[in-house]
């Protein structure tokens, strides 16, 4: 039970402050969603990202409910301010996240904003989108010591097979 | 008292004249400790107008009681002292040990954060597809309701691509935006 509220402790609050105000706070927030969900890839300072990250796949969770439910209607109806956006998502990235149980974002780090302020800046994605890919999966070269033990593992089972 | 003063400069020798003949004639006293022209009575001032005494003994200043003393450095920091304070290792800027080469194209990088160069190349592809995107669309807010694909020169759409919206650009595709 919270007997006293001391000013200027912030222990264990996950929310992190932004803009002028919590109400413009989710007003910044509201509209980095509707740019993520009209681009499906959009840079801006990793801590936004970060905080809108959440929010974005809150959203997609609504959006896979289905477009008669009357919640997940007003949810995307306050987070998407333009509203062909509401058609996307409902008809376009429901369907391609039916599949997969969470995690429709990816956010990565990229080198710190070029202007005077240096802040850190991340690229936040849709997974799935047409754009070309940030990152190539690189697998491991054939000589590393693990993967020629596997590799002759392979070539001695095939031989005892055949 | 014999002074032999020889000396070429016609102006240097005339003005050692001059000298010599102030001297004798007693008009430079203190020179050589006698005393001048016996000096006759002379107008008396009040002391204490030309020599002021207040200087020597001026003690504790007069503060009122209610002043707040400051602290102070009492001595000047030696340069030693000061070479301790500013090399210190917590002053100093800490070395990056996160720096790694990039296995795309060679430039360095930092290991959790993107490439640099390689991602500026797909920034500038991504904002081509983009202006051929808004171009298809026309004008604004007019998103799509199907899934959209990108398609270079010479490419056709495979069964996969069957409901999306195709984008065309046009140019070969490069080796690093595989098509799945």
């Amino acid at each position: 039970m919270r007997l006293s509220v001391a000013a200027a402790i912030s222990h264990g609050r996950v929310y992190r402050r932004f803009g002028l105000s919590p109400r413009s706070r989710l007003d910044l927030l509201r509209n980095l969603v509707t740019a993520l969900v009209r681009h499906e890839r959009i840079e801006t300072p990793w801590a936004r990202a970060d905080e809108m990250r959440g929010y974005a796949e809150r959203l997609i969770d609504y959006a896979k409910r289905g477009d008669k439910d009357e919640r997940a209607m007003r949810m995307a109806d306050f987070w998407l301010t333009e509203k062909d956006l509401i058609h996307k998502l409902f008809k376009v990235l429901a369907p391609r996240f039916q599949p997969h149980a969470g995690s429709y974002t990816r956010l990565l780090q990229i080198p710190n904003r070029d202007g005077l302020d240096r802040a850190k800046m991340a690229v936040i994605e849709l997974k799935g989108n047409p754009l070309p890919p940030l990152v190539r999966p690189r697998r491991d070269s054939d000589r590393t010591l693990l993967n020629q033990l596997l590799k002759g593992y392979r070539q001695d089972a095939q031989r005892a097979r055949g | 008292v014999l002074v032999l003063v020889r000396s070429p400069l016609p102006r240097l020798r005339v003005l050692l004249q001059r000298c010599w003949g102030r001297l004798e004639r007693g008009l430079w006293p203190g020179i050589f400790g006698g005393q001048g022209l016996p000096w006759g009575p002379a107008l008396a001032v009040q002391g204490p107008a030309l020599v002021p005494q207040g200087i020597s003994d001026a003690g504790a200043p007069n503060l009122p009681e209610s002043v707040v003393w400051m602290a102070a450095p009492k001595q000047r920091r030696t340069i030693e002292v000061n070479r301790c304070r500013r090399r210190n290792p917590n002053k100093l800027i800490e070395i990056k040990r996160n720096i790694d080469v990039c296995p795309e194209c060679g430039n360095l990088k930092q290991k959790h954060v993107l490439c640099g160069y390689c991602y500026a190349k797909v920034k500038e592809e991504t904002r081509l597809i983009r202006m051929e995107i808004y171009k298809k669309e026309g004008g604004p807010f007019n998103a799509p309701t199907v899934e959209t694909v990108v398609l270079y020169e010479g490419e056709k759409p495979t069964e996969k691509d069957e409901g999306k919206r195709i984008i065309e650009r046009a140019r070969k595709r490069p080796s690093w935006f595989v098509q799945n």
